[in-house]
């Protein structure tokens, strides 16, 4: 990376983390604003999009004759796979655009490609757990029991998942740098990863013999451990730590070497 | 002083590497303004994006121990879909400053373009653009050592010209330009020196009129 350490501006002296946080404060301003201030119904859809999903299903397993799914409310086992299931399929399309509809401000050089694409990560996990949090209250309220059982490892699976997100993303950027077509890939796979990520099914209502057909998703692993973590009486038969946990690194690592390898391009 | 070391700068094309700046070495002392010269394509804006810390040489470094300002242009720099106070309030935030409304009221003040001020950048015209752009590095007292403008004086009004250009003498007395600019008359109203950019490398030369001599002779066909 060539060296522009000595070419700074007169403003407060700062030291390299500050300048990235006072980038970052300043993205954040700027897209939370285009986000939620350009419709005031912006806060309202975040919530409403997951509760509308969940209501569909919730009725259709009402109609069969379902109160319970693997010995969970309806309603907590649909919300406890919606939700995660929206983070990461919202988190990989805003990620993967961050660098490219940004580049009009990378003209400044306290601007680095990889700000916008923390920026949005920030903004989308702070949506994620207030909308979490509203529908939990809300739940708590209507009389179910919604504290997690176990906090720390219902705190690792959401951990992950973020983890996976932030690597794939930052991949998916230089794929979108390559090529234009990337979004409308993107979305050919995310959107039948809603059916096979557990999201309102668990492993164990599906014999074991088929289990092997989803194995190999990550979200799906994640949403029956963080299942598992949430609820006594659910326990995970194919949910495992260590491949997420090698899966993460592995994305992790993809995301920051494609980053590393085309940072250069990305200002251009 | 501004020290080029080694730098290379190329664009991949289906060509393959095409070369804007091949090795060049050179130490450009900053106690004159320097107007840059080249026909179109020859890497006047790369240079000064270079110079700006908005593009990364392919190979080498640029040093100074100059404050260096960002470049000053028509594109890049102001975002099309933000409002000209929400890219100045984004310009205050990056650079620290945490009290962006006196920023606004100053940059408003200089810009003069009414309400349109509160409206998307993309619904500027050209001289609109280059009037909050320079108006950006008027409200700040970031005390540049170094101006780089391209081509943006010259898409303004009468008016804008004589304010730019009193607000480049006044304000900036210690601060040198480096300016991109096809009007010889522009170049020579603020610059007093050149650079020259031909055969991938970067010219020198003390006087601007003796760089003007040298770019008629090799681009200007008689």
């Amino acid at each position: 990376m060539p060296s522009f350490s000595e070419l700074t501006h007169a403003a407060p002296s700062r030291n390299a983390f500050k300048i990235m946080c006072d980038t970052v404060h300043a993205l954040l301003m700027r897209e939370v604003k285009a986000r939620f201030g350009s419709s005031k119904l912006g806060y309202f859809w975040a919530v409403a999009e997951p509760i509308a999903q969940a209501a569909v299903l919730g009725l259709l397993f009402t109609l069969i004759g379902r109160t319970s799914l693997a010995n969970v409310p309806v309603v907590l086992f649909l919300f406890t796979g919606i939700l995660p299931f929206k983070l990461f399929s919202k988190l990989l399309p805003q990620l993967s655009l961050g660098i490219a509809s940004n580049k009009a401000l990378f003209a400044y050089r306290q601007v680095a490609p990889i700000d916008p694409v923390i920026t949005r990560l920030v903004i989308e996990i702070a949506t994620y757990a207030i909308v979490y949090m509203v529908i939990m209250a809300v739940l708590a309220w209507l009389g179910f029991d919604v504290v997690p059982d176990q906090l720390l490892p219902f705190f690792m699976a959401n951990g992950l998942l973020i983890i996976i997100s932030f690597g794939l993303g930052l991949a998916l950027c230089a794929a979108v740098q390559q090529w234009d077509d990337t979004p409308k890939l993107l979305s050919m796979v995310t959107t039948p990863m809603f059916y096979v990520s557990g999201v309102f099914f668990a492993a164990t209502m599906i014999p074991a013999q088929y289990w092997y057909l989803l194995n190999w998703n990550p979200i799906f692993h994640i949403i029956e451990l963080s299942r598992d973590a949430y609820f006594e009486s659910y326990t995970t038969p194919v949910g495992d730590w260590q491949y997420v946990t090698l899966f993460a690194l592995g994305s992790l690592f993809l995301g920051l070497g494609l980053y590393r390898i085309n940072r250069v391009r990305f200002s251009a | 002083m501004i020290m080029f070391k080694q730098l290379s700068k190329y664009y991949p094309t289906k060509q393959g590497r095409r070369y804007i700046f091949k090795d060049v070495n050179l130490s450009l002392p900053m106690d004159k303004s320097i107007g840059v010269l080249g026909p179109n394509g020859a890497g006047k804006s790369t240079l000064i994006k270079i110079l700006g810390g908005a593009d990364y040489p392919s190979k080498g470094k640029v040093t100074s121990p100059l404050k260096v300002s960002w470049p000053l242009g028509l594109r890049g720099g102001l975002q099309g879909s933000m409002s000209g106070r929400e890219n100045v309030r984004f310009v205050a935030r990056i650079h620290g400053f945490t009290d962006t409304k006196m920023v606004e009221e100053k940059v408003s003040d200089f810009a003069e373009i009414g309400i349109y001020f509160d409206e998307p950048v993309k619904t500027y015209s050209s001289g609109m653009r280059a009037r909050v752009a320079f108006g950006l590095t008027m409200a700040f007292d970031f005390d540049f050592d170094v101006l780089l403008v391209d081509e943006l004086t010259a898409v303004g009004d009468t008016n804008f010209k004589k304010k730019s250009e009193k607000v480049l003498k006044n304000k900036y007395e210690n601060t040198k330009v480096i300016m991109v600019n096809h009007s010889a008359n522009e170049l020579k109203k603020y610059c007093q020196a050149g650079l020259l950019i031909k055969d991938q490398n970067l010219h020198y030369f003390d006087e601007l009129d003796h760089a003007l001599q040298e770019y008629q002779s090799c681009y200007v066909t008689h």
